[in-house]
């Protein structure tokens, strides 16, 4: 029955279109593995270059590679303000969540439990705010790219793995997954030009 | 359809049926541009699975009742078709949706 139709269910497969190509998961990814450099090599500025820096990629890639096979729908200004709402509001937290990291790794005495379990806190908070990302964009995969960065410190603290080394691992591994819907995507939706059909529209 | 004293007041909600909206292509292609602000011809195409030729000739009847507005550009040599819904269109598929609404509402229970 046409009256049937639900408008939040189209809402929603209109909304699932801007995460259906990966590169939302190859942003997280890249982000994590920056996260992981940037301990690595002690360079504090990785987690935030690389987020902006994807950032900004991702948009020219959408409209460069996404847009032409699919094509575009702006939603309307209140949904536009509520989504950069949301995605202002996991920036400044992830943001305050590497400011604290970084002033809580530079104090001198810090209790032991702290300094034993810090990997742990760290990832469990940075899990939760991707999870509270996956409940907000209503994407269940990012579930996944949570318990894959939680686990990064499990694996150091159990396993004995260097915490950098499993922040690179997880967000590797969150980079393939991205890929490999990329490249699915990329296979079901080949680019296309608009047709001309004047005498149709008459 | 029944006739009764009441007939007037039952057929009233199907009489006000909008027909041109009431096609299930063009009532798909209202429900989409009533949730975004504006689409191009290529994301109505995905989304709804039409072809090129329906697609065109379903907006072209929207757009002649006013319900659309359709922009044609060239980004390069490539031309590109925007679509969105009027306010007039906007306030038509309410109203559509309110009187299919009632008609079903009106039908007894089985």
């Amino acid at each position: 029955m046409v009256s049937d139709i639900n408008l939040k269910e189209i809402q929603r497969k209109v909304y699932m279109t801007f995460f259906q190509d990966g590169l939302w998961d190859i942003f997280l990814g890249l982000f994590i593995l920056g996260w992981g450099l940037s301990i690595l090599t002690e360079a504090a500025y990785l987690p935030g270059v690389s987020f902006l820096g994807i950032y900004f990629a991702i948009w020219g890639i959408k409209k460069w590679l996404i847009y032409p096979r699919i094509g575009y729908a702006r939603f309307s200004a209140t949904s536009r303000r509520r989504i950069t709402a949301r995605f202002l509001i996991l920036g400044t937290v992830v943001l305050l969540l590497g400011l604290l990291a970084a002033v809580m790794w530079s104090i001198g005495t810090r209790p032991q439990w702290l300094a034993d379990y810090f990997p742990l806190i760290f990832n469990g908070m940075l899990a939760a705010i991707v999870c509270f990302g996956a409940y907000w964009a209503r994407v269940n995969r990012f579930y996944l790219h949570a318990a894959l960065i939680f686990l990064g410190a499990v694996f150091h603290l159990w396993l004995g793995i260097q915490w950098e080394i499993g922040f690179i691992g997880s967000g590797g591994v969150i980079v393939l997954i991205g890929l490999g819907i990329l490249i699915s995507f990329l296979r079901k939706y080949p680019k296309m030009v608009e047709e001309v059909h004047s005498e149709d529209r008459q | 359809m029944r006739t009764d004293n009441n007939g007037d007041q039952i057929q009233e909600p199907v009489t006000k049926i909008d027909k041109l909206i009431h096609e299930p292509s063009r009532y798909t292609l209202m429900a989409y541009l009533y949730v975004v602000e504006v689409a191009d011809f290529l994301f109505l195409l995905r989304q709804t699975g039409m072809t090129w030729g329906n697609l065109s000739a379903h907006l072209g009847k929207l757009e002649a009742a006013g319900y659309v507005v359709i922009e044609k550009e060239f980004l390069g040599k490539k031309p590109h078709t925007t679509v969105r819904l009027t306010d007039g269109g906007r306030n038509a598929f309410e109203e559509y949706r309110g009187n299919m609404k009632r008609v079903l509402d009106n039908l007894p229970a089985k």
